[in-house]
């Protein structure tokens, strides 16, 4: 692996990555002075609707964020790059759902087609194979053969025992972190510290979250709970978790996290809330990394999410200035105010 | 600075001279010391080799005795084998002296043409089978230039095309269907009628898929007998009451079962939280056999759900199994096992008969989409203005009358087609038409590997094919080892296909120059060579390699040379790289070059041309380079000298075709002086084992080198390969 190659790359991209201190100002562009901004005039021409204007902006933002992956894994060696590659798999995942979706309900053929991303080869699924399929089933099982075989496996089993397309859904994207965690274990000793740092961070806030959701939004019991979530590497591991799944109130769980968790979230009343507060907690990780990190890969991963994370932005401002929606709610969807509680990270790291 | 620059030409040329001299005294010493050094290390080895020789002979004889049936039933066979020798032979001298085969040699493409053909909309799916039928259709997907023409006709047509197509696809999988049925007829496939044939193929796909699920559930239900049987295996050495198990008791509550090893884990976290235990007993495959125990209660039902979203499968615990011995029990799991495979041959009769049943619907469907095809392909190529659509393509010239008249007679309703020779803007859009010679078919595809030839550019595949065949026989002369070549291609012509004739060639080409090298299967001395034997001629082989050398960069460079002028490039023609000014640059050098080897002299006018050329190419790199004035002197610098280190190292990498016949003939001599040593069963082993080694080891190596000289030496000068190749509308026929 070409260490110092990547490292200079890294950190030649993360000139481009929105500052937060800028975030305010953003909302306060119009449409055309965002899309001069961002070099977005050929995408915002008059001639198409509003909906079409939505989706060729996120598909353009899309695929440069991609674009910026393929060009990270290249000096990568296979271990690196297949774990940079699953988490950039997220955006195939999208469009399985899609499919699984229209699957699942019927739904017209060309609805589906103008709801799924055109994605790079990479991590493309064979979607016109997919298309074919007559049923979920069929589908996923066309999609055992390749790269997205475990998770279709895992979501066919699931979908076969339940029929419950909430089960699907949750399988696969259950699939998709344990394979990151799973992954983050072959890559070289030397990048895991930060890694583990930076995915731990991830999959807290994910563990977290689907725990509140599971356990309070549907009322699932603390064994099904347990089953559906993933340990992180970080803080919320199997054992915390099996703690916290047997609680039965959001001031209890936030009670029995670890620190730094615990005081950021302390005082939260609801799982939005949580959310909310949690928001910076995987940015902030990816910040410090990127500044102070020396694992290439680390810093790769880390400029991925912060890039995610401006790209999500971006196409926030560009959603409400197409929707006409006020500039307050245009800054709670960016996020635009820090949480009230900032999470003190370095004493997590 | 007349006086400076004689100096200075004088001084280079007393380096060129002394260069070559020392090369020349290196080689003469090399192979004066090589001799004797030579003759004494075989002096000095003989005798261990020939004590090795002592020991091994008589294991060698006892297999010669042993293999001797095998031997003589060989040799019996190899009669008919040596009797398609005639065959071959003949089928070699009918394909040279067929027409056929010097047909569509052409350095040239096939000139193009641009047609736009305006058709009345509904007379679009007659107009694009006619198309497919012609065979010299290649459709241009750019969108039109007319801004009225925006409607894209066919895209309903397409989706009802791609279905019904995606459900023959996956019926073809359960029963055979033909994969391409001899049309009875070509006729215009209407919307309704495609309609008609994707409704009914959904009808027999969900027929097919139920077998399909059918093979599935017996499949599983044989795998999970297949877990239950390891499982009683396991329960047989436990000293436990497995009745116990299978019912829960008032206070204990019990799963045993399968699970995916990778939801284990997983699983018993979840298990725990329900207050119970999870046990492995057995891994197998992806599979993981569990027990779990715990109190029961509330928490049961909550562990139901978790067990099924983990793919818990319970295994029955056997009834009696107190009772009965484990052997009776496994009789009892075989005989089910038995019984799913009586089902499984009674679902693949069902097969059978649905396959009976439907054959002829299915064949038809096939050839309704056959014939729906060609609209579907042509699909992104139509545009269309109310009842008006344009499709755009390429056409070979030659071709476009009849293109016409077919049209004509196909047609009801009025169209126009028009064509236009193609831009210059549009050249790298124009598809080239591949030789269709069949001799030339397998370097053909040799030269696809590297790219196609754009439009305009001259096509290798006749060049490439001669000093392909001339360099693989020049360094693999062999009458005996071509012959094997040849003649294994021969054989296994039925596997080949069209590239046999390349086998067949690469092996005429060895016995060729097999047969002026005097060679068979590496003696040196039983055959009359007809010219010289390379190994005692170093030196005049290595001359005749730089010949060739000079004169294929030379052809090289030419060739680039025509395809700039082709695009009326006249700049890149005179100053890019391999263009005139190189060429007179390395002609120079070379003549130069020749007049020192003979005369001693490098000559004055050699020396003027090459520092004038140098100069032109520096001037067109200077004044193409936007840089600061030093990064400018630096690259201008290094690129000139980059030419010149450039075309004298290309020239000698063409040694290495002397090079190679040498090495052929010294590997011969090193199997044959082996195999002198042995006994005579062992020598005609050591021969054949020897000569086997030759074929496979030299012989790769020297077609790596080919290949790389023709890609190196030859292409990068003069081929692109940017170009696509012709693609037509065709209509699948089936077998001709």
């Amino acid at each position: 692996m070409h260490e110092p190659y990547l490292n200079t790359r890294v950190s030649a991209m993360a000139e481009h990555l929105v500052d937060p201190d800028e975030v305010m100002t953003l909302c306060g562009l119009s449409l055309p002075e965002l899309a001069q901004r961002f070099g977005l005039e050929g995408l915002l021409e008059d001639s198409l609707d509003r909906r079409a204007k939505s989706r060729s902006v996120k598909q353009a933002l899309i695929n440069t964020l991609l674009d910026e992956l393929r060009i990270l894994i290249r000096p990568m060696a296979a271990a690196e790059a297949g774990l940079i590659l699953a988490w950039g798999r997220k955006y195939a995942l999208f469009n399985l759902k899609t499919l699984l979706r229209g699957k699942l309900y019927e739904l017209d053929q060309a609805e589906i087609r103008a709801n799924l991303f055109e994605l790079p080869a990479h991590v493309r699924l064979p979607q016109q194979d997919l298309f074919q399929a007559e049923g979920v089933l069929e589908l996923l099982r066309k999609l055992e053969q390749g790269p997205y075989s475990l998770i279709a496996k895992q979501a066919r089993e699931v979908f076969e025992q339940k029929r419950d397309p909430f089960a699907l859904e949750a399988a696969i994207d259950q699939r998709y972190y344990s394979e990151m965690a799973r992954r983050l274990q072959q890559v070289h000793e030397s990048s895991q510290p930060e890694l583990k740092q930076l995915l731990g961070a991830v999959l807290d806030r994910v563990a977290l979250m689907w725990l509140l959701r599971f356990r309070f939004s549907y009322a699932l019991s603390p064994s099904e709970t347990f089953y559906q979530l993933v340990p992180s590497v970080r803080l919320l591991h199997r054992d915390r978790l099996l703690t916290l799944v047997n609680l039965d109130s959001l001031e209890e769980i936030i009670a029995a996290l670890p620190e730094p968790l615990k005081s950021a979230l302390a005082g939260s009343q609801s799982a939005i809330e949580v959310q909310q507060r949690l928001g910076g907690y995987v940015t902030q990780e990816a910040r410090r990394l990127l500044a102070r990190g020396h694992s290439g890969v680390a810093r790769s991963l880390a400029y991925l999410i912060l890039r995610e994370h401006g790209v999500l932005m971006l196409f926030a401002l560009v959603q409400g200035q197409l929707l006409g929606l006020p500039r307050d709610l245009v800054e709670i969807a960016v996020e635009a105010h820090p949480p009230d509680c900032a999470l003190p990270l370095q004493s997590a790291a | 600075m007349s006086v400076n620059k004689q100096q200075l030409l004088s001084a280079i040329q007393q380096q060129l001279l002394s260069l070559w001299a020392l090369l020349r005294g290196f080689w003469a010493k090399l192979m004066a010391k090589a001799k004797p050094q030579l003759r004494a290390i075989a002096a000095k080895a003989e005798p261990q080799i020939r004590a090795i020789a002592a020991k091994v002979e008589p294991q060698i004889s006892a297999i010669a005795a042993k293999v001797e049936p095998q031997t003589r039933a060989i040799t019996a066979k190899a009669g008919p084998a040596l009797r398609q020798v005639g065959p071959l032979a003949g089928q070699v001298w009918r394909e040279l002296r067929s027409p056929d085969s010097w047909r569509e040699i052409r350095l040239r493409p096939l000139l193009m043409k641009h047609v736009r053909l305006l058709v009345i909309t509904d007379d679009l799916p007659q107009a694009s089978l006619t198309l497919a039928e012609t065979e010299s259709f290649h459709p241009d997907t750019r969108p039109p230039e007319e801004q009225l023409l925006s409607g894209i006709p066919g895209r309903d047509y397409r989706e009802i095309y791609q279905q019904a197509h995606g459900r023959l696809e996956k019926i073809a999988k359960v029963v055979t269907v033909d994969a391409e049925p001899d049309l009875d007829e070509v006729r215009v496939i209407e919307r309704d009628e495609l309609r008609a044939i994707n409704e009914q193929l959904t009808e027999r796909w969900a027929e097919a898929s139920r077998f399909e699920e059918g093979f599935r559930r017996i499949d599983e239900q044989d795998r999970f007998i297949r877990e239950q049987q390891a499982s009683l295996e396991n329960f047989s050495n436990l000293d436990i009451d497995l009745g116990a198990l299978r019912n829960k008791t008032r206070f204990l509550d019990f799963y045993v079962g399968v699970v995916p090893r990778e939801n284990v884990s997983r699983l018993q976290g979840a298990v725990t939280l329900a207050d119970h235990l999870l046990f492995t007993y057995l891994e197998r495959g992806q599979s993981a056999h569990v027990v779990i125990v715990g109190p029961r209660g509330e928490q049961e039902s909550q562990l139901a759900s978790v067990l099924s979203s983990a793919s818990f499968q319970p295994l029955p615990i056997p009834v009696g199994l107190e009772d009965a011995s484990p052997e009776q029990k496994q009789d009892e799991l075989s005989a089910k096992r038995q019984q799913l495979q009586a089902e499984r041959k009674a679902l693949s009769a069902e097969v059978d008969a649905w396959e009976q049943a439907h054959r002829a619907f299915l064949r038809s469907a096939r050839q309704v989409l056959q014939m729906a095809a060609p609209f579907v392909t042509l699909d992104p190529s139509i545009r269309s203005a109310g009842h008006l659509a344009v499709v755009c393509g390429w056409v070979p010239a030659r071709a476009l009358s009849e293109l016409e008249t077919r049209l004509r007679a196909s047609l009801a309703l009025p169209f126009e087609l028009t064509s236009r020779d193609p831009t210059p803007a549009e050249r790298p859009l124009v598809p080239t038409v591949a030789s269709t010679n069949r001799l030339l078919a397998p370097f053909a595809t040799l030269v696809k590997q590297y790219g196609i030839p754009q439009y305009g550019e001259v096509d290798p595949t006749p060049l490439f094919a001669v000093t392909f065949l001339l360099m693989f026989g020049s360094m693999f002369g062999d009458i005996g080892q071509g012959a094997v070549i040849a003649g294994a291609a021969w054989a296994f012509r039925a596997k080949l296909g069209s590239f046999y004739r390349f086998g067949v060639m690469a092996g005429l080409s060895s016995m060729f120059f097999g047969a002026l090298y005097g060679s068979l299967f590496g003696y040196e001395d039983v055959l009359p060579a007809l010219w010289k034997s390379p190994i005692h001629h170093p030196i005049l082989m290595l001359q005749i390699a730089l010949g060739y050398g000079v004169l294929f960069i030379a052809i090289a460079c030419g060739l680039a040379i025509y395809n700039r002028l082709a695009v009326k490039d006249l700049a890149a023609a005179l100053f890019a790289h391999h263009g005139a000014v190189n060429l007179l640059f390395y002609l120079a050098l070379v003549w130069g070059a020749v007049s020192l080897a003979t005369s001693g002299n490098f000559g004055s006018l050699p020396l003027i041309l090459i520092i004038l050329s140098l100069l032109m190419l520096a001037g067109y790199a200077w004044s193409h380079l936007k840089a600061p004035m030093g990064e400018k002197i630096l690259v201008v610098f290094i690129e000139t000298l980059e030419t010149v280190i450039g075309y004298i190292s290309n020239t000698l990498s063409f040694l290495r075709v002397a090079a190679f016949s040498l090495n052929h003939a010294a590997l011969s001599l090193a199997v044959l002086t082996l195999a002198g040593m042995m006994g005579p069963a062992g020598h005609v082993i050591t021969v054949i084992l020897g000569n086997v080694f030759v074929l496979v080891l030299e012989g790769g190596i020297v077609m790596i080198q080919v290949m790389r000289l023709q890609y190196y030496e030859g292409f990068s000068r003069y081929f692109s390969g940017d170009g696509h190749e012709f693609s037509p509308l065709k209509l699948r026929r089936g077998p001709a």
